[in-house]
């Protein structure tokens, strides 16, 4: 048989995404970004140490709506992140498997993953 | 290796369209997956209008309708009709499932009626299953015991450790759950799939075989089991309301405790 004139039959263009799948590729490619995070932020702590004029000239573009809004995602890349870990953790010890549950916890990551960026919103703001 | 789009002889082209000749006022429309190895065109999207009022609940009942009324050369696979054989898994309204336990009732709207994701096709709704089962051969799945034969004792099991195998034992090999699995898609040569593992672990699990390490040790593999991220289509999907994800999770959980 000729198998490789057979087509192939259609896969990601036709299945439909559930919540399970759908944070489970969110969760790659936000680890994806917070690696280039977790560099980029290497190299601002690298440049304040040359001194007073490279820590000012980081903090006009921080203080632009533009940085603040990056500032806040990456809050919620990391905190999306950390929460989804924890349910893989629990799985890995064997629980969360059930459908129903693993739906209900794959929604609160997504709900916490906001919740959490509040947090360290608020806690950055205010308390410290 | 991961490839979103469809080669080029696979795309799918539009087809024919089907009107209704039964002027039944309770139409469904359904878009069905073709493709003939005789013609060497791509595959196409045929559209049926199905006559609802003279029609069975089952997707299958549709398909049986228009295979015998409208197209006698639509073709599927189909056995026992009520969810026990497996074999007419398809990927109906975006997941896989059993057309002859799937009500045509829960869907709204036009019904969409593909073969299995990512499989060879062989003819419309059939793909080729050869890979899974060649996998599903190398786990071995039999009673390997020091046993010959000819002690003529019984191999006994406790009510308790037969517990073990429920939830594991029901599996039909219907191949939903491995096919709709993005890792099984990416690397289905060589991760074993959901389908494969759950056997796996069935097998790893029975208190009255005697090679438990062994098997362990066979499928403790970056490709083979590793692959598995929780993607949990595979539970979402089985028809018969199995959890290869959770086998999945325990063969690690072994692995990692052993």
């Amino acid at each position: 048989m000729e198998k490789n004139k057979n087509p192939l039959s259609p896969h990601l263009q036709i299945y439909r995404w559930h919540i399970s799948s759908l944070l489970s590729i969110s969760h790659r490619i936000v680890g994806v970004i917070n690696i280039l995070i977790i560099t980029l932020i290497c190299f601002w702590v690298c440049s304040l140490l040359l001194g007073e004029n490279s820590y000012e000239s980081t903090r006009e573009v921080l203080k632009t709506f533009f940085g603040k809004f990056l500032i806040i995602s990456f809050c919620w890349t990391f905190s999306f992140h950390i929460l989804n870990e924890i349910r893989h953790i629990a799985w890995d010890m064997g629980y969360g498997f059930d459908l129903k549950v693993a739906k209900i916890t794959g929604i609160l990551v997504f709900l916490g993953s906001f919740i959490l960026t509040a947090l360290f919103f608020i806690v950055g703001k205010y308390f410290i | 290796m991961v490839k979103f789009n469809l080669p080029q002889n696979s795309k799918i082209e539009v087809g024919s369209y089907y009107k209704d000749k039964t002027n039944s006022t309770n139409l469904k429309k359904v878009n069905v997956y073709r493709w003939d190895p005789s013609t060497g065109n791509n595959p196409r999207i045929d559209t049926f209008e199905v006559d609802m009022d003279h029609c069975g609940p089952k997707v299958l009942d549709i398909l049986f309708k228009i295979k015998n009324e409208i197209d006698p050369s639509l073709t599927f696979r189909r056995s026992c009709a009520h969810g026990v054989c497996g074999s007419c898994a398809m990927n109906i309204d975006g997941v896989n499932t059993l057309a002859c336990i799937k009500s045509h009732t829960d869907i709204n709207g036009e019904l969409n009626v593909y073969p299995l994701p990512h499989l060879k096709v062989v003819k419309d709704l059939i793909g080729d299953l050869t890979t899974l089962y060649k996998q599903y051969e190398s786990i071995q799945p039999w009673l390997k015991v020091e046993q010959t034969g000819e002690e003529k004792v019984e191999l006994k099991q406790s009510q308790k450790d037969r517990e073990k195998l429920d939830g594991h034992y029901e599996c039909i090999l219907c191949a939903c759950c491995s096919t709709s699995c993005p890792s099984y898609w990416w690397n289905g040569d060589k991760y074993l799939g959901p389908a494969v593992l759950l056997q796996a672990y069935r097998w790893i699990n029975d208190s009255r075989d005697g090679s438990k390490k062994e098997r362990l040790k066979k499928v403790a593999d970056e490709l083979k089991l590793y692959r598995c991220h929780t993607i949990m289509n595979c539970t979402n999907s089985c028809p018969k309301g199995l959890n290869p994800a959770k086998a999945i999770g325990s063969i690690k959980k072994m692995l990692a405790t052993s």
